[in-house]
């Protein structure tokens, strides 16, 4: 449903405007009202206030999720209003009231109104990557996000860690964006338009033809590196241990759980809405590789599930060791996302399994940070060394990070099993005649087992070894019941994971689902595009008639 | 008129001086400037193109990116000076406190 009715568009944007609005207000808050107070005051006042805010905006996605069964389309796919989007946008803010309730009251730096100001911001960016599709929306909210990332990375200042995170996020982010842009400008070049549907409708069928095929494998490839570093995926992970270890651990959070499900969710649209004609596929090499998106994905998958997995058994920080498992986890989630256009149409149970599984790391991994944050700012650090025998010190931190690690190495009862096996079904369901991929899926099975080790070395170090220093850990109860939330949701999505996924197969009805590859293009930008592309051919040969 | 080929080729010149600069170079502020020159090798591309599509599309795009490469400028030189005051240096290669 194209909407056009400027009344109706704000309607939309509600929750977006509130959001943007709430940004501005507490920087506005901070400077006129409570400038002349003490630090600790800020944050609880400020704090507070964005709490209140972001609940208020969860409870309008959430009445917006209910109430719609339409999807909306303001100007050519640059704000897609879905059911599919507003449910990942409640995550996203979700995700970062848990945020703000674990960074609550961990004074990094006196600028306290910046601080909450820019992690909105980053959340609006979040919020519009997720519910674009058009490559100059994308491009926007992308920068957003990272723009915000790169200031609340090198936040403390004072601290040489965070500076120095900062920098190397910055210049790597920023390479990375320019890869990204270069790529984009190469699409828009051999296809002619931003909106990913209308490049959709220009490679389908016999226009396929009038295609510069180099130009357009030049830009996929490039944006790939682009959305790759997004999502952390080997060879693009660099940045990624040295910004969780310096950047502040609920920024850290944000970092790998928020900004990674908008930049997934970008990257499955880019790939399905926008290019399923250029997947080609992956199957059995060498006999069924054709060349497209599927290949250089599955190449980027392995890298990552093999660099991830094997680094990170080497690493002795646990923000470091988060790291490196994320890079391996986005190399499971690669893997379905090379199945899910494997045999020339769209596999059913592919898309519902990479949003399932999107949905539960983030989960666990901001309950890993909050734990993390916790135990760090009482112990004195996140060297493996401060969380010996930490299930004497803090029993009740200690079953919670257990939970999390458990579920991330996938083991049965938790979340993580099932994320993982819907995930690795799916990817052999793509070709269930020959199982094309399941070279892909063996190997990422055993690169799991290889992850065990070092999720369960962390809990040696804090269940066996015994505790140096005898002192006991707290945090505020309200991080307490915070984590405790989380944990009990990673349980709970372990044993009923049929309720979440079948939400997922639900929104497969709706009329306008993300997955449905190729949409008819709609027939308006379908004759102009020839008639202008002769256009400057034309006056070049009428220019010289006069003359003669 | 000049084909689009040339516009391309332009660009993809800019935008491997830019990588090379990247790659190459160990002063935090000159890797910045390569970097805003990989960004304006994609300006030209897109303004190429969207003369040869027909449509205003790329030029908007040009227009943002300008605005997004202004943005960037003022966070990196920021985290730059950041750096400088707690190092008093801008090379890439003093910055090791966080082994890769």
């Amino acid at each position: 449903m194209n909407s056009s009715n400027i009344l109706h568009v704000l309607n939309l944007l509600t929750p977006e405007i509130v959001l943007c609005g709430l940004a501005f207000g507490v920087l506005l808050l901070d400077i006129i009202f409570f400038r002349s107070d003490s630090v600790e005051h800020r944050h609880e006042q400020l704090g507070c206030s964005v709490i209140i805010g972001l609940v208020m905006v969860f409870f309008i996605y959430a009445l917006q999720y209910m109430d719609w069964q339409n999807t909306f389309v303001v100007g050519h796919g640059a704000f897609v209003a879905s059911r599919l989007n507003t449910l990942f946008k409640m995550a996203v803010v979700g995700l970062a009231l848990i945020t703000v309730v674990i960074g609550f009251k961990t004074p990094y730096s006196t600028h306290v109104g910046e601080y909450y100001g820019l992690m909105l911001f980053s959340v609006l960016g979040m919020v519009f990557l997720i519910s674009s599709e058009d490559l100059l929306m994308i491009f926007i909210a992308l920068e957003l996000i990272s723009l915000t990332l790169y200031v609340l990375t090198a936040f403390q200042k004072g601290a040489r860690r965070s500076v120095e995170g900062g920098l190397k996020y910055f210049i790597f982010g920023g390479f990375s964006a320019a890869f990204l842009l270069f790529g984009l400008s190469y699409i828009y070049g051999a296809t002619g338009h931003t909106s990913l549907r209308e490049i959709a409708g220009a490679l389908q069928g016999d226009q396929l033809a009038k295609v510069p095929m180099k130009m357009l494998g030049i830009g996929i490839l490039f944006t790939l590196v682009g959305l790759g570093f997004k999502i952390a995926a080997a060879p693009f992970h660099l940045w990624a241990p040295d910004a969780y270890e310096g950047a502040p651990t609920p920024v850290a959070a944000m970092i790998a759980t928020g900004s990674k499900i908008a930049s997934f969710v970008a990257l499955t649209k880019l790939l399905l809405i926008g290019l399923p004609a250029a997947a080609g596929s992956a199957l059995s090499w060498p006999t069924r590789w054709h060349s497209g998106w599927a290949g250089t994905v599955a190449i980027i998958a392995v890298l990552s599930m093999t660099i991830g997995n094997f680094a990170a058994i080497m690493q002795t920080n646990v923000k470091r060791l988060l790291a490196y498992s994320s890079v391996a986890h986005a190399g499971y989630i690669l893997v379905a996302i090379v199945a899910i256009q494997a045999s020339g149409v769209p596999a059913p149970s592919a898309a519902p399994a990479i949003y399932f599984y999107i949905i539960i790391y983030a989960l666990t991994n901001i309950g890993a940070f909050g734990v993390v944050n916790a135990i760090g700012s009482k112990a004195g650090g996140d060297d493996f060394e401060h969380f010996t025998g930490m299930a004497r010190r803090s029993p009740y931190l200690s079953l919670l990070m257990l939970i999390f690690m458990l579920s991330l190495a996938g083991i049965p009862p938790l979340a993580g099993f099932f994320g993982k096996f819907y995930l690795f079904a799916a990817a052999v369901q793509a070709d269930p005649k020959n199982l094309g991929l399941l070279w892909l899926v063996a190997y990422a099975i055993a690169m799991s087992a290889v992850s065990l080790y070092y999720y369960l070395k962390l809990t040696k170090q804090m269940y066996v070894l015994p505790a140096k220093d005898p002192r006991r850990v707290t945090s505020n109860p309200a991080m307490n019941t915070s984590l405790g939330l989380i944990g009990l949701m990673v349980l709970l999505m372990g044993v009923f994971p049929n309720k979440v996924v079948e939400r997922f197969e639900n929104l497969n009805a709706n009329p306008y689902p993300i997955w449905e590859a190729a949409v008819p293009p709609p027939p308006q930008p379908e004759i102009p595009v020839p008639a202008p592309a002769e256009k400057p051919a034309v006056p070049a040969p009428a220019a010289p008639a006069p003359k003669s | 008129m000049i084909p689009l080929e040339h516009w391309i080729i332009v660009s993809s010149c800019l935008f491997a001086i830019g990588v090379a600069g990247v790659i190459l170079r160990r002063n935090a502020l000159v890797v910045y400037m390569s970097l805003e020159m990989i960004l304006n090798a994609s300006n030209l591309a897109l303004v190429a193109a969207s003369r040869y599509n027909g449509n205003l599309d790329g030029q908007v795009f040009a227009f943002f990116t300008i605005a997004v490469a202004a943005a960037e400028v003022a966070v990196g030189l920021a985290i730059i000076v950041a750096l400088f005051r707690l190092k008093q240096t801008v090379q890439v290669s003093d910055v090791t406190t966080l082994k890769l």
